[in-house]
């Protein structure tokens, strides 16, 4: 496929997402109508008490009195700007709170993937090597508890063994908040942060991915081409990198893919046992906050997010598999 | 093989990042750095328009008030170093105290005091409206002296002055904007002891001393961090490392706090809820059947047992409840014990007698009505005590099934629906009854929409007209003689069933000493806090 190809390619599908994307904005305006209770009242719930002028004001102040129609409206065109509004409870805009706690999700995220799939490759390969040796029994094995366990349980595990037994890691937290470390000693303390919750939520991907290796290794050792290549007289160590590596790992590229926008979702619980200052953690407090501006800017984020690695994942497909045309 | 020799390379960069000592910190700690634990994050930092807990518990260490108060909730000087109430209780005058500056470095004067009180708290504060009703004046002869001119007695107005409570905010800053979108929400600035330095939202905020501090030589700590981890579990583990030293309001779950307590660097105290008095409670919906009978309420009133849900339920963190005002009211003369008493050994053949009496006879299958029994959406706690309630009904042959539904959905139903007809509940009861209890029974307190009033909208013409004299009236004696009627009367009544007075347990390192010298505990000001070396 011939470059000019791939960029009309990408024109084209960015053209798509547009009305995606705005669907989308009203289906979430829509929907969260329907929670019970607004932010006002769980302002004045956490105050503990509150005059009905005071719920009063909170309301005229977020635009809450409008009528439904004309805050949907409001929204749309602030959307079609790209204007994400502002949180009336953080009293910042909803873009400054995002970003704020973009860089944490995209280290955690970042960290996962590359942990998970590499380490699920490299683990899946072995099993399938040595199948039915002792090794392939206990990857197996660890991987199905690992894929079979919650993740909050493994994380206070975790905490338990290396942070208060043994006393190698933090408990919580991303940084030494008494400390106030700069440069290269934050680097490392992050460094030393991030090993505990992305460990945990790898584990749980790290387990899919080695199954899903496994059994694409194993398929593909039985394909005619491998009884080729082993008729030229290559390696087996060569037959395996070159060859059957390179098609095995297809699927799971695939998974991580679909799965980036899901690593959102199930990065909330390790958030939440490991007070990382993500957006998982923000988009489930601002739920319970009924901060709609801030939960549909999330909304929104997230939208952008999968559209933007759907399209990569097909671009990639191209590169690891020439066969492959975009259509 | 390359995989295998990656796969290595991995295993070290992370073995090597987690054998980094873990208290790298630990000697910067020495310079004097609270860590506290805040659940959940403060949504904001204006103190003058939220009193969220947690706004409060950061916010005081930047701001102080007029007074402060002793254990006996006497007041004492704060910002105001003497105070003087005239005999008709119509004028206060407080003298402020010498050289106390903001933390941009402009003076304090009585402008900022009179502009804190009747442009900020009397408007936008969700209790300033009742707090300073009375208040029609403030008058400011000289910028040492302020003069509170009120239109009728408000004795409690003087329990309302903390830090926490009534914060002094700059009028420089404030004057001629928006108060509400005004960027002090995010960027306090007060005369506090800590200055306010960043918040990192989803991590932490940062307080450093304030050098400047009006009294001398305070504070002694260097630092303070508000530490924000939503999960109770972490929270715990944190206290246990030593990675955060205070936890209180909660955020050590009470299930925890004892085990903690049994660590050689931890310890708990109860002390320093005395002017929120919270009580747990199970509210009735006196418009619904079948709790719209006096008879039907008085009957679970004598048949849930206080101390089994207070030791069982609540981890023995609690004292039996009589009525609707707290006992840490006793030492202001407020509370009396003298009210009809639900606590009996029949307590089970009295509730069925009384069920009969209101004609919920038992039908053909033993039941005498089926209830719906909600519950209040903070924790576990109250789940268990629903179920406890569940019981007890089940005995008593009223069926309930429980309804646990998140805080907004919940509040909507309980607040401004009135959809529900038997709900536990906390309430605080804050610093005097005025405040805190008279929204919960005043007929002009059910205000559909508005949280913590008056939802079992039950009212009399006597109590509100007792509870309107009490306001403002000026004698304590005579004071406590109006109350002590309204007790009997409510609790007589019984639309809200009070099973006892929540206590809170502050879980704190014994390194650091003095954190808890007031009855405003985490909520007051940290200015005495140290470190013992």
């Amino acid at each position: 496929m011939s470059g000019g190809g791939r960029w009309n390619y990408l024109v084209r599908r960015l053209l798509q997402a547009v009305p995606v994307l705005l669907a989308i904005a009203v289906l979430n305006f829509l929907m969260l109508q329907l929670a019970p209770g607004d932010a006002a009242t769980v302002l004045a719930g956490e105050a503990g008490s509150a005059s009905p002028e005071y719920m009063l004001q909170l309301r005229q102040q977020f635009g809450l009195d409008r009528p439904l129609a004309t805050q949907l409206l409001f929204y749309v065109k602030n959307v079609l700007t790209l204007n994400l509004g502002f949180s009336f409870r953080h009293n910042m805009p909803v873009l400054d709170l995002i970003m704020a706690r973009l860089w944490p999700t995209l280290l955690l995220m970042g960290v996962t993937l590359v942990v998970s799939v590499t380490v699920g490759i490299a683990l899946g390969l072995i099993a399938a090597m040595r199948l039915r040796s002792w090794h392939d029994a206990v990857i197996s094995i660890l991987a199905l508890v690992w894929y079979a366990t919650p993740l909050f349980w493994i994380g206070l595990m975790l905490i338990v063994v290396f942070s208060l037994k043994l006393g190698w890691a933090p408990t919580s937290g991303m940084e030494t908040v008494a400390a106030f470390h700069e440069g290269w000693r934050r680097v490392l303390d992050i460094g030393h942060h991030v090993v505990l919750p992305a460990v945990t939520l790898s584990l749980f991907y790290l387990a899919l991915y080695t199954r899903l290796m496994r059994a694409a290794v194993l398929e593909q050792a039985n394909m005619e081409y491998v009884t080729t290549a082993r008729a030229k007289g290559l390696t087996e160590r060569r037959i395996l990198l070159t060859h059957i590596l390179r098609n095995a790992v297809l699927p799971v590229v695939t998974m991580a893919g679909v799965q980036l926008g899901s690593l959102l979702g199930g990065a909330i619980v390790v958030e939440t046992v490991f007070a990382w200052p993500g957006l998982g953690l923000l988009a489930f407090q601002s739920l319970f906050a009924r901060d709609l501006n801030l939960l549909m800017g999330i909304f929104f984020l997230s939208t952008c997010l999968v559209i933007a690695i759907n399209l990569a994942v097909d671009l990639a497909y191209t590169f690891l598999d020439p066969r492959i045309r975009l259509a | 093989m390359i995989l295998s020799r990656l796969l290595t390379a991995f295993l070290l960069v992370f073995a090597g990042l987690l054998v980094l000592p873990a208290d790298m910190a630990s000697a910067q700690k020495q310079g004097g750095t609270l860590v506290m634990l805040v659940q959940p994050e403060p949504p904001t930092l204006a103190a003058y328009i939220s009193t969220s807990g947690p706004v409060g518990q950061v916010m005081s260490k930047v701001y102080d008030g007029l007074l402060e108060y002793d254990f006996n909730l006497k007041p004492i000087p704060g910002l105001a170093e003497s105070w003087k109430i005239l005999p008709d209780g119509q004028t206060i005058s407080f003298k402020l105290q010498h050289g106390v500056k903001f933390h941009d470095g402009k003076p304090l004067t009585s402008a900022d005091v009179k502009f804190s009180v009747l442009e900020v708290l009397k408007k936008f504060h969700p209790r300033g409206g009742i707090t300073f009703r009375d208040v029609t004046d403030i008058e400011t002869p000289d910028p040492h002296t302020v003069v509170f001119k009120l239109q009728n007695p408000a004795p409690y107005l003087m329990m309302a002055l903390s830090g926490y409570e009534s914060p002094i905010v700059p009028k420089h800053l404030l004057e001629g904007t928006d108060i509400r979108s005004n960027k002090l929400a995010t960027n306090p600035i007060g005369t506090g002891p800590f200055k306010f330095v960043e918040w990192q939202r989803g991590q932490h905020l940062r307080l450093d001393r304030n050098p400047d501090y009006w009294r001398k030589g305070r504070p002694y700590l260097d630092r303070i961090v508000a530490r924000f981890v939503a999960d109770s579990a972490t929270r715990t583990a944190a206290m246990e490392k030593g990675e955060a030293h205070i936890g209180g309001f909660g955020a050590i779950p009470y299930s925890d706090v004892k085990t903690l307590a049994k660590l050689p660097h931890l310890a708990f105290t109860t002390r320093g809820y005395e002017m929120s008095s919270p009580h747990v409670e199970l509210d009735f919906n006196t418009r619904r059947p079948p709790f719209d009978n006096e008879k039907a309420r008085q009957a679970v009133a004598y048949a849930v047992n206080k101390t089994f849900v207070i030791e069982n339920i609540w981890f023995g963190f609690g004292k039996p409840a009589t009525g609707p005002i707290s006992s840490n009211f006793a030492v202001t003369g407020l509370y009396t014990p003298e009210v009809k008493s639900y606590t009996v050994p029949n307590g089970l053949e009295m509730a069925n007698r009384l069920l009969d009496e209101a004609g919920l006879r038992r039908g053909a299958n033993g039941l005498r009505a089926e209830i719906v029994h909600d519950m209040t959406p903070y924790g576990e706690e109250w789940r268990r005590f629903g179920e406890y309630v569940q019981q007890v009904l089940g005995e008593l042959g009223i069926k309930a099934s429980l309804r646990y539904e998140d805080v907004p959905t919940w509040l909507k139903r309980v607040y401004t629906d009135y959809d529900f007809q038997l709900t536990n509940n906390w309430i605080q009861t804050l610093a005097d009854p005025v405040i805190g209890v008279h929204r919960l029974y005043h007929s002009k307190s059910i205000r559909p929409g508005t949280v913590f009033v008056n939802s079992n909208r039950w009212s009399s013409p006597r109590t509100d007209q007792l509870m309107d004299q009490a306001t403002i009236e000026p004698n304590p004696v005579k004071r406590a003689a109006l109350y002590k009627e309204f007790q009997q009367i409510v609790v007589e009544a019984v639309p809200v069933f009070w099973v006892h007075e929540l206590q809170f347990a502050t879980v704190y390192n014994k390194q650091f000493k003095d954190l808890i010298v007031s009855p405003l505990g985490i909520f007051a000001s940290f200015d005495r806090a140290y470190i013992d070396k």
